[in-house]
């Protein structure tokens, strides 16, 4: 070994530090898409509790000079775990700013500024931790009995620190790969159509946060127990930066490559460089080295903005060698190439865990003077209608009448301006969307709404409610816990795509597909939501004509088995062969209601329509 | 009117028109013309293409096959502040203002190509078709009511005395009286001035009222097209909006 | 009353400063964190004409340029290209902050670490309405002052200031009215930069002594401007900017002046979390 032992030994320890630190980012960037740019205070928070807990009462040490709080003189490994926790606990007030529906770029501009702002306060109020002089002679663990000086001692360091790091990737594989990560990959793709379908975003945003805390606040106390000492100038706002191009040059999502970012880059640059001769003025490597992280950043965003290790696509059909299927034209004629498959053969009540058929025909949806306006304007106005339960009730009206603001009220997406919604008798006006969802009000996007970078499959998967991976702790218990339900869902949502003729794109990023294709992967994955009321945002339009007949049938025989389906759909053949009744909004109001036949004979209807 | 409102009409030809987003056609095979002093209209149901339709004509959204022309000009794909310097105006169905300026700049910005001596002339003129408009140049475009706001997006096209209008919609969420005065007051007169009038409406029995011929999309193909006195009788047009067995009523007066 | 002068000079730097980041915005949506790295470029290229015998003040129109030229080219060669692919907003800042690494250490590489000054005089002392300021001060303040009332002058009442306007509220219904508006982003570019420049030269010379890496949290406190006033409103970034630069320099007399910039951090993140299109800005619908 000679002199490169050291070296050798603290690079290890950085490497493992690094790598740690940039799995906790890569967990709420990578794969659940918060953009947290105050990452590096929770490495801080870290560094500075295990340093506390560690260090002696301060008045009494080294003729008090310098001052802290605590001091509780803690043995190994309290000042870790405490380290852990206090990363964790900081998490909860950033919940705030990202739990809000922001702009991602505004939310993460709000953690870039609070991170500087504690940096600020911990440099300028000195009794807190030492002010900008920061915190030194920090006790290394079992310093009394090794002396960490010691090579033995500094490899031993290393050896703890990259198990500990492999523990940590272990376990942000584990979340990941559960439904829960699937559901934290969904949120990040769509937030809103992942509320939609009672993915709750604030708790999932809430945990990631708190687990990406704890592991960056555990990073932070062994670090600072190997170089005992911790400042404010080590965590100023641009290290951020660079655990963000250490997952931006590995690859996003993908942990081995926020690993080897946080080889290539933290280490790579700030740690081996650090030893390099010192050239031209003092300032020269350091600022090339952040001109080259500046530089890599921008580069690989550019070139490669998967990173070296791109994201695994996840094959959850078991078919693992199988081709994928030709990337679909992008031109009309393509839809009318899909397959259309046994659709009417699907045995749904089955499939979707329906309930034994309740046809009662009881309102089971009201609304009763539901109003929307936008700064002023109203759209919707005074809208009062009743569903009846087990009806495929259609919704039409011209373009701006209102038709998808009411769906969108419905379903809680849009709060309304006035009014209430009654379902089962509740009242549900202001009962958040993904508690509706769960409640098994489902709706469906006019836009495209897929989950771009989930696979068809895992698509239709994810909206299985009441999965028992799907939560953060069911994750965190194992495959051992989920995988048998999971599997199962798997088989069941395979079973709905080879009824939609799909099955060749089960693998497929659901973001590669054509526009008809991706309607049915939309409707598919709202029937896997096991509604009880299916709200459908013009489902049919630019499915083929005659896949969209088979759909309508099987809409109707899952009214028929207690179902109640509300569709708003500009064509209407639709509407004449399925719906019954059809209620007519025009300009935010109700204006008939009955079946499409009855409403053809109104004259108001067919004003509406042609006159206005 | 005492002003020359438009410069003497053009005539606008889509000729065998695709067009559409990403690739994909929207609307495919279309041939329509709009001629000087007529108001030729285009309707269908939602979804039928009629905007998308419009939008390829003025550069918005990208042709795919065919050609649009504007008197002897090829436009066909040509960029939108282009079209505009030819002489075709186009007022979207929505996001027609620049809510943030005033009534004056939002005309203003309408006259963005006329020289400077000729921009407040030009607004005189245009305040005379819209007098309503005079009360509240200083108002933001934002703070307007949907009448006042599309007579602001029609003047605003005035601005540059256009050849061709291309209006998508105009009398969409506007109360039935506003429309009608829109449609018959407003829209007819600019073809009685002489322009070229090609407009897109919801409404189609209040379109066929004003217009010298018209075009019925239906899944971005034009399925009718005729005088609208005819079309009006036709069992197929209130079919292609209502679906099979719908009553034709007689148009009221 | 002095910190009151202080905040004056402050607020009147950070005005324009605001004004010209918030015009990016919104132009063309983006949130350019590197405008911190174009600032203190700006403000050394004017030092360096000043070091070789250029009287101070013509030696900012140096910094002017440069802030214009960097700016421009900055939105043309990376920003435009990076938008045109269609990704999230957050990916453009994030390139934003690898422009400002670049531009930031690149200089510190060139330039060294060291403080450096304009070679100029403070000028004479002035007791004005109770505060003292400096000669340097007063011109600065009326620097800052005129350029205020030029962009004024420039969005209401001139043909290009309008399309500007225009092109942010609407850019297609700019162009169906015949508005070049490639021309016009690039034109606001140029003249938001040559605000960038302006400040960043302007806050070198209040500053007294400055290094590469002076403006790095001036960022901060045009975020908290701008976000207060409402993003992409210029009349709001100069709302935002008296009231943050008078908040933070008043405050620093009566607090630890250490913390002034707290005031600041603690503005912008209560806007964000409660109201993040402004006092004035409304919210804006789909």
């Amino acid at each position: 070994m000679g002199p490169y032992g050291f070296y050798i030994a603290i690079i290890l320890v950085y490497a493992a530090v690094d790598s740690m630190a940039c799995l906790g980012l890569n967990l709420q960037f990578g794969v659940a898409g918060i953009s947290n740019f105050g990452y590096i205070i929770f490495q801080s928070v870290g560094a500075y509790t295990a340093a506390v807990l560690s260090m002696p009462n301060a008045k009494t040490t080294n003729g008090g000079f310098q001052q802290y709080v605590l001091g509780w003189h803690l043995p190994w490994p309290f000042p870790w775990i405490g380290a852990a926790i206090a990363g964790g606990l900081l998490a909860i007030p950033f919940v705030f700013i990202v739990g809000k529906r922001l702009r991602g770029d505004f939310a993460a501009v709000g953690l870039l500024v609070s991170a500087v702002l504690l940096n600020l306060l911990v440099k300028n109020y000195v009794p807190f931790l030492n002010g900008d002089a920061g915190i030194s002679l920090v006790p290394s663990p079992f310093q009394h009995y090794w002396n960490p000086q010691s090579l033995g001692y500094q490899f031993a360091y290393g050896g703890v620190a990259i198990v500990l790091t492999i523990g940590v990737y272990f376990l942000v594989k584990r979340v990941t790969e559960s439904p829960y990560g699937r559901s934290l990959r969904a949120m990040r793709d769509n937030d809103i159509v992942a509320d939609s379908l009672g993915k709750d975003l604030r708790m999932q945003r809430t945990s990631v946060l708190i687990l990406g805390g704890a592991i960056a606040g555990l990073s932070g106390a062994i670090l600072v127990g190997f170089i005992t000492l911790w400042a404010p100038g080590a965590w100023g706002y641009a290290e951020t930066i660079v655990l963000f191009a250490a997952i931006i040059i590995g690859g996003a999502g993908n942990h081995k490559g926020a690993i080897l970012g946080a080889v290539l880059v933290p280490v790579g640059f700030e740690e081996i460089t650090r030893y390099l001769p010192p050239l031209g003025n003092p300032e020269l490597v350091p600022a090339l080295e952040w001109v080259s992280i500046g530089l890599l950043i921008v580069l690989f965003l550019w070139f490669r903005p998967n990173g070296i290790l791109p994201e695994k696509r996840r094959i959850l059909s078991g078919n693992k060698n199988a081709a994928p299927p030709e990337p679909t034209k992008g031109d009309a004629e393509s839809d009318a190439l899909i397959k259309i498959g046994n659709v009417q053969e699907l045995n749904f009540h089955e499939l979707l865990h329906l309930s034994e058929p309740v046809n009662d025909n009881r309102v089971i949806l009201s609304t009763n003077g539901l109003t929307k306006s936008f700064n002023g304007v109203t759209v919707v106005s005074d809208v009062s209608i009743a569903i009846h339960q087990g009806r495929l009730t259609g919704m039409i009206g011209p373009n701006g009448a209102g038709k998808s603001t009411t769906l969108a009220m419905l379903a809680g997406t849009l709060p309304s301006s006035g009014g209430q919604i009654f379902y089962e008798g509740t009242d549900i006006t202001s009962m958040p969307s993904h508690k509706r969802a769960q409640a098994g009000i489902v709706r469906t996007f006019q836009l495209a709404s897929e989950f771009k970078k989930l696979t068809v499959l895992e698509n239709l998967v994810s909206a299985i409610p009441h999965q028992s991976g799907d939560t953060f702790l069911g994750s965190l218990r194992g495959k051992r816990y989920w995988g048998r339900q999971d599997h199962d869902h798997i088989e069941r949502a395979k079973e709905v795509l080879e009824g939609f003729g799909l099955s060749q794109y089960a693998d497929v990023y659901a973001g590669g597909l054509s526009g008809g294709q991706r309607r049915l992967v939309e409707i598919m994955r709202a029937l896997l939501a096991e509604p009880k009321i299916l709200l459908l945002d013009e489902p049919m339009a630019g499915v083929h004509p005659n896949l969209a007949h088979k759909i309508g049938d099987q809409l109707t025989n899952l009214c028929e088995g207690g179902m109640t389906i509300v569709m708003v759909e500009h064509e209407l053949a639709i509407m004449d062969a399925f719906c019954d009744p059809v209620i007519v909004l025009a300009e935010g109001q109700v204006l008939a209601q009955g079946t499409m036949a009855e409403l053809r004979q109104k004259e108001e209807v067919v004003e509406a329509y042609l006159v206005g | 009117m005492s002003v020359e409102l438009s410069k003497k009409g053009l005539v606008l030809t889509a000729t065998g028109l695709a067009a559409g987003y990403d690739g994909r056609a929207i609307v495919s095979g279309i041939t329509v013309e709009a001629t000087p002093g007529k108001v030729v209209s285009i309707v269908g149901p939602n979804g039928s293409g009629k905007s998308t339709l419009l939008k390829s004509l003025v550069g918005v959204v990208k042709v795919l096959d065919g050609s649009v022309k504007v008197g002897d000009t090829d436009i066909t794909n040509m960029a939108p502040e282009d079209v505009a310097k030819i002489g075709v105006g186009y007022v979207p169905q929505i996001d027609d203002v620049f809510p943030p300026l005033s009534v004056k700049e939002n005309l203003e910005i309408g006259g963005y190509l006329l020289k400077r001596h000729e921009v407040n002339e030009r607004i005189e003129a245009v305040l005379e078709f819209f007098p309503k408009l005079k009360a509240m140049m200083t108002r933001k475009a934002g703070k307007l009511s949907g009448g006042e706001r599309k007579m602001l997006a029609m003047g605003r096209v005035l601005m540059l005395s256009p050849s061709v209008l291309v209006l998508d919609e105009p009398t969409a969420n506007l109360a039935p009286i506003v429309a009608t005065q829109l449609l018959e007051e407003y829209i007819r007169g600019f073809a009685n001035f002489g322009s070229t009038v090609l407009l897109v409406e919801q409404r189609a029995k209040a379109a066929l009222r004003i217009s010298d011929w018209t075009y019925v999309l239906g899944g971005g193909r034009v399925v009718l097209e005729g005088p609208p006195q005819d079309l009006a009788q036709n069992p197929i047009f209130v079919e292609s909006f209502l679906g099979g067995g719908a009553k034709a009523h007689p148009p009221k007066d | 009353m002095s910190s009151f002068g202080f905040g004056l000079i402050t607020a009147a730097v950070l005005a324009i400063a605001t004004v010209g980041f918030t015009m990016q915005f919104a132009v063309t949506n983006v949130l350019n964190l590197a405008y911190g790295s174009i600032m203190i470029n700006s403000a050394f290229v004017a030092y360096y004409v000043n070091q070789h015998g250029v009287t101070a003040w013509v030696a900012l129109l140096g910094g002017v340029a440069t802030g214009a030229i960097a700016s421009w080219l900055l939105n043309r060669f990376i920003y435009t290209p990076f938008q045109r692919r269609n990704l999230a907003p957050i990916t453009v800042v994030i390139v934003s902050l690898g422009v400002d690494l670049v531009g930031t250490f690149g200089l510190q590489a060139i330039v060294g670490g060291g403080y450096v000054s304009f070679n100029q005089s403070q000028g004479h002392e002035y007791h004005i309405l109770g505060m003292l300021l400096s000669g340097l001060q007063l011109v600065i303040f009326g620097i800052c002052a005129v350029v205020l009332v030029g962009i004024h002058w420039l969005l209401k009442y001139t043909r290009l200031g309008k399309a500007m306007r225009a092109t942010s509220a609407n850019r297609n219904l700019a162009r169906n009215s015949g508005v070049k508006t490639q021309f016009i982003i690039s034109t606001t570019w140029i003249i938001s930069g040559a605000l960038c420049g302006l400040a960043g030269t302007v806050f070198a010379m209040n500053a007294g002594v400055f290094e590469a890496t002076s403006a790095q949290l001036y960022i901060v406190l045009l975020l908290a401007a701008m976000f207060l006033g409402g993003p992409g409103e210029p009349y709001g970034a100069m709302f935002g900017a008296v009231t943050i630069g008078l908040a933070t320099e008043v405050s620093a007399a009566y607090i630890n002046p250490e913390y002034k910039d707290v005031v600041a951090f603690l503005v912008l993140i209560a806007m964000l979390t409660f109201r993040p299109f402004g006092i004035f800005g409304s919210e804006k619908t789909n």
